[in-house]
């Protein structure tokens, strides 16, 4: 073995291993935050030392199993005294002096907002330092190396201490930093909020029985599609129906044999960070390349593993996944170019080939494995087509769900959210519009506004000079929601402390904003009105010229199905009093809930429905609002807080 | 093109090698199992097809952990006179390539990790002398232990997986190490780097009684101490008398680095 080695190439090779060692440290180090790391993949404790959360020994391997759920941080069953007396014997025993008392201001602490972390600044501190100092979460899965960009967190104050932006975070709009990457460079205190793990996301769907006829099909120890194997026998047949919304994203995990749901969850959609708008996202997307669609992707692989877990199946028998959204957001999961969604006549790269002759139809499908999904090898993403322009696949499920084909009455489909879309028909016709309303009603723009999460008001009204009040979940109150706002506006106005202009009438008409909540202060905020003046609009717009063309009167209309968001908890009496809905008779309302994954099911369980969607789809007329010879003049009308007029 | 996501990327389309390419089954099943991105599917796949099989026997053995296995076939690789070089390459850190794709993606844990890098140890300490032999040295001998009454161990075996990793050559004492102990250690060795680890509120004052017992050893001018653990901090680690504070096994390379003097 007379080899003669060169230190260099040595020196590579060790390199090497500290970039992969160094991942995997990293990686620890996350995981560390919420998984006790002498945990094995049987979740068996590999510890030598006594732990309080260790049961009953596994005959098999020898190692007691571990009883920790995982909520808690596992390191208080290790801990056995109170460390600061721990450490004043060992001061007093050395003879030490013991260090500086704490600045009790340094501790103080408030929440402004749910998860928000609020405090003054470590000088060379990352945020996610300060998120670990306070125990609030921070999604990551590189090891805060600034690679993943999972941890993208809110600077809501205090941007002006912390470090500038380095290339890695060149992708992130105004606010937006990553926690792993911004540090604090100057003295002063900093507020941030990560990206909310758990927001109520509207899940609750209408129940309606789908006899399973799904594309793939157990055939003897294989699985076929298309009458064609494509993998083993695993021993179930998994199914996931996802929404893809601007705001949040809503899954459900379906047993493509029985038609059983299996599981159900939501979470913020992480793209947050390229904006709340679609239209935003697709600007953000023309300058960042991947980030976006990388971004979606991420979340799902997330979402798909914890609801695989949770509901007990493999991962490798999901072969189907079913995708619906806006345009936009369906696009961006399929890895295509969004640009011509931003600009006239907002059609998708599908749309236009199709009109092109290209392409057959909007429907897209693509292989898990080619977009890195982490489902089965042989498992598909597919997607309805889109009804036209923004009006999305998402829109295409709803009506599908609420059966809007097979009626033939006077009915209109409202899917209010970020986008409110808007689909009217008639025994002749359907036409449909999208309504660009921003995000007011979601937790965006307003102040106090909040999307449904726990504390957030849901419900108000005016009783003496005050508001009595309900929150989500019963928590302290934190902020407004979508269905707040609406009560609150229309409580306001009735009390006549509102103008239809949006000006309080109270302190001599001077007043700037008013107090919903003293402790802590929520308030409402002329500006704030503003906003949810011009979000409100666009809803009212698309209904009244949509309405106004089909000569429809709304007390008339025989179905309203009201999809999506808040729409859920909306008050409809309030909401046509601002004028945020068109006058329909109340018991005429439907709340259909999450009707895009509900529609979403259905085309995952029976493939017969996709014939359905595509006939519906080709009836449906799209409208472009902006194209209404008197839209301004409607627009401005739409502004004001008044009952609609047709 | 319209279509980003359409289309398999081209580096993919011009890989000769696939997945039946591998001459190991084991390892292709391991592959077509746990990893997902295409890229580092293209990837892994094009290392492994072109890999000798009894270099892939190792990379099987250290995925499985199986450190027996991965000491016996490195041995054979070598006299069989495959060079070391290519036995790291194709073996070794092959193996260990996988290991880490797997800890990412949630399938192994960080037992599993531990269990597959002492594996990884097993074959590199024959790989050591060949590398000593062309001159190319440990870049500092360090003594790592859990202080007395702490037998928390994980923290301190991840760092002691990247020191190797990084050259040094690490003596680990173990648990529950007494300040005699270490000391003992530092002397037999004659190691310039001492590393100490507590992982509770209890046993984080040990560190300080070790240090102030090397003091009264008249050893405390030999060597550089490091600490670490997730109740220390670099204030506490100041307060005793460390030389220096590492946040986690990464910063514990490179705090060893620069307290030997190989950087900045």
């Amino acid at each position: 073995m007379s080899e003669r080695i060169d230190s260099e190439a040595v020196e590579r090779r060790r390199a090497r291993m500290t970039r992969i060692f160094a991942d995997i440290i990293q990686h620890a180090q996350v995981q560390c935050l919420s998984r006790c790391p002498y945990r094995d993949r049987r979740d068996l404790c590999t510890a030598r030392f006594g732990c309080r959360n260790q049961g009953p020994v596994d005959p098999q391997h020898g190692l007691s199993s571990c009883l920790c759920d995982g909520e808690l941080d596992y390191r208080g069953a290790w801990e056995v005294e109170d460390p600061e007396a721990v450490l004043a014997q060992w001061r007093a025993e050395a003879d030490r002096p013991p260090p500086p008392p704490v600045d009790p201001e340094v501790q103080g602490e408030k929440t402004i907002r749910p998860g928000a972390v609020d405090c003054p600044g470590r000088q060379g501190a990352t945020l996610f330092d300060l998120a670990d100092d306070h125990d609030v979460r921070v999604d990551s899965s590189c090891g805060r190396m600034g690679s993943c960009h999972e941890c993208v967190v809110e600077v809501l104050e205090g941007d002006e201490i912390l470090t500038e932006r380095g290339d890695g975070e060149r992708f992130l709009a105004d606010r937006f930093r990553l926690a792993c990457q911004a540090r604090v460079a100057s003295p002063g205190a900093v507020t941030f909020a990560p990206l909310r793990r758990n927001p109520h996301v509207l899940t609750e769907r209408p129940e309606s029985h789908v006899d399973a006829c799904p594309a793939v099909s157990r055939q003897g120890e294989e699985v076929f599609r298309d009458g064609e194997a494509i993998d083993q026998w695993r021993g179930r047949l998994i199914g996931l129906a996802v929404d893809v919304g601007t705001t949040t994203v809503a899954a459900e995990l379906v047993d493509l044999e029985t038609a059983e749901s299996l599981c159900r969850g939501g979470f913020e959609n992480p793209q947050r960070f390229g904006g709340s708008d679609v239209i935003s996202r697709v600007a953000y997307d023309a300058q960042h390349d991947g980030e976006m669609h990388q971004a979606i992707i991420k979340a799902l692989n997330n979402e798909i593993l914890s609801m695989c877990q949770h509901a007990g199946v493999s991962r490798h028998t999901l072969y189907e996944i079913l995708v619906v959204g806006n345009s936009t957001m369906r696009d961006l999961v399929f890895g295509l170019d969004v640009q011509t969604i931003g600009q006239r006549p907002y059609k998708s790269v599908t749309e236009h080939e199709c009109l092109a002759g290209r392409r057959t139809g909007t429907a897209l499908e693509a292989g898990t494995r080619q977009l890195g999904l982490v489902a089965s090898a042989h498992g598909r993403l597919v997607s309805p087509p889109l009804v036209g322009s923004h009006v999305g696949a998402d829109i295409a499920a709803g009506l599908l769900a609420c059966d809007f084909d097979l009626d033939s009455g006077n009915r209109i489909f409202l899917d209010i959210g970020t986008n409110t879309e808007v689909v009217i028909g008639t025994p002749d016709r359907i036409v449909a519009a999208s309504c660009p309303a921003g995000p007011a009603f979601e937790g965006g723009l307003v102040r106090h506004g909040l999307p449904a999460c726990d504390g957030a008001i849901d419900t108000l009204k005016a009783i003496g000079s005050g508001f009595q009040y309900t929150t989500l979940a019963d928590a302290d109150p934190v902020g407004i929601c979508g269905s707040g706002l609406v009560d609150l506006l229309a409580e306001l106005k009735r009390t006549g402390q509102m103008t239809e202009m949006g000006v309080f009438t109270f302190g001599d008409g001077r007043a700037r904003e008013v107090a919903v909540v003293d402790e802590p202060l929520i308030t409402l905020s002329r500006q704030d009105a503003s906003h949810l003046a011009q979000a409100k609009a666009a809803s009212f717009c698309g209904q009244f010229i949509l309405l106004r063309m089909l000569g429809i009167d709304p007390g008339k209309v025989q179905r309203v199905e009201l999809a999506g968001g808040f729409a859920h908890s909306i008050d409809v009496r309030a909401a046509v009093s601002i004028g945020f809905l068109a006058p329909f008779d109340p018991d005429r309302v439907h709340r259909v809930g999450n009707a895009a994954l509900e529609g979403a099911r259905q085309l995952v369980l029976d493939t017969g429905r996709h014939d359905r969607v595509e006939r519906l789809v080709e009836r449906i007329e799209h409208i472009e609002l902006e194209t209404t010879e008197d839209f301004f003049e409607v627009f401005t009308e739409a502004c004001q807080f008044k009952p609609m007029q047709l | 093109m319209s279509e980003k996501g359409g289309e398999v990327p081209e580096f993919i389309r011009t890989t000769m090698a696939e997945l039946a390419d591998i001459p190991n089954e084991f390892i292709r099943n391991e592959l077509d199992e746990f990893v997902e991105r295409d890229d580092e599917r293209a990837e892994l796949i094009e290392l492994y097809s072109q890999s000798a099989p009894h270099l892939l026997e190792i990379g099987a053995a250290i995925i499985s952990g199986r450190n027996e296995d991965s000491d016996r076939l490195t041995v054979e690789a070598l006299q069989r006179g495959t060079g070391a070089l290519e036995v790291m390459d194709d073996g070794l850190i092959a193996g260990m390539a996988l290991v880490g794709i797997k800890f990412r993606e949630n399938f192994i844990f960080v037992p599993e990790v531990l269990a597959c890098a002492r594996a990884m140890k097993a074959g590199m300490v024959h790989i050591e002398p060949i590398l000593s032999a062309s001159g190319i040295e440990p870049l500092a001998k360090v003594i790592m232990g859990t202080v007395k009454g702490d037998l928390h161990d994980i923290g301190k075996n991840l760092c002691i997986m990247m020191l190797r990793g990084a050259g040094f050559e690490v003596i680990d004492l173990g648990v529950d190490i007494s300040a005699d102990e270490f000391i003992d250690a530092v002397e037999q060795h004659n190691a310039t780097l001492v590393g100490m680890s507590a992982l509770l509120t209890t046993t984080m004052p040990n560190m300080g009684r070790t240090i102030d017992a090397f003091i009264d050893a008249d050893v405390r001018d030999d060597v550089k101490i490091m600490v670490g653990g997730a109740p220390v901090t670099p204030e506490f680690a100041d307060e005793m008398g460390a030389d220096a504070y590492g946040d986690n096994a990464v910063e514990c390379v490179e705090v060893a680095k620069r307290l030997v003097g190989v950087s900045r």
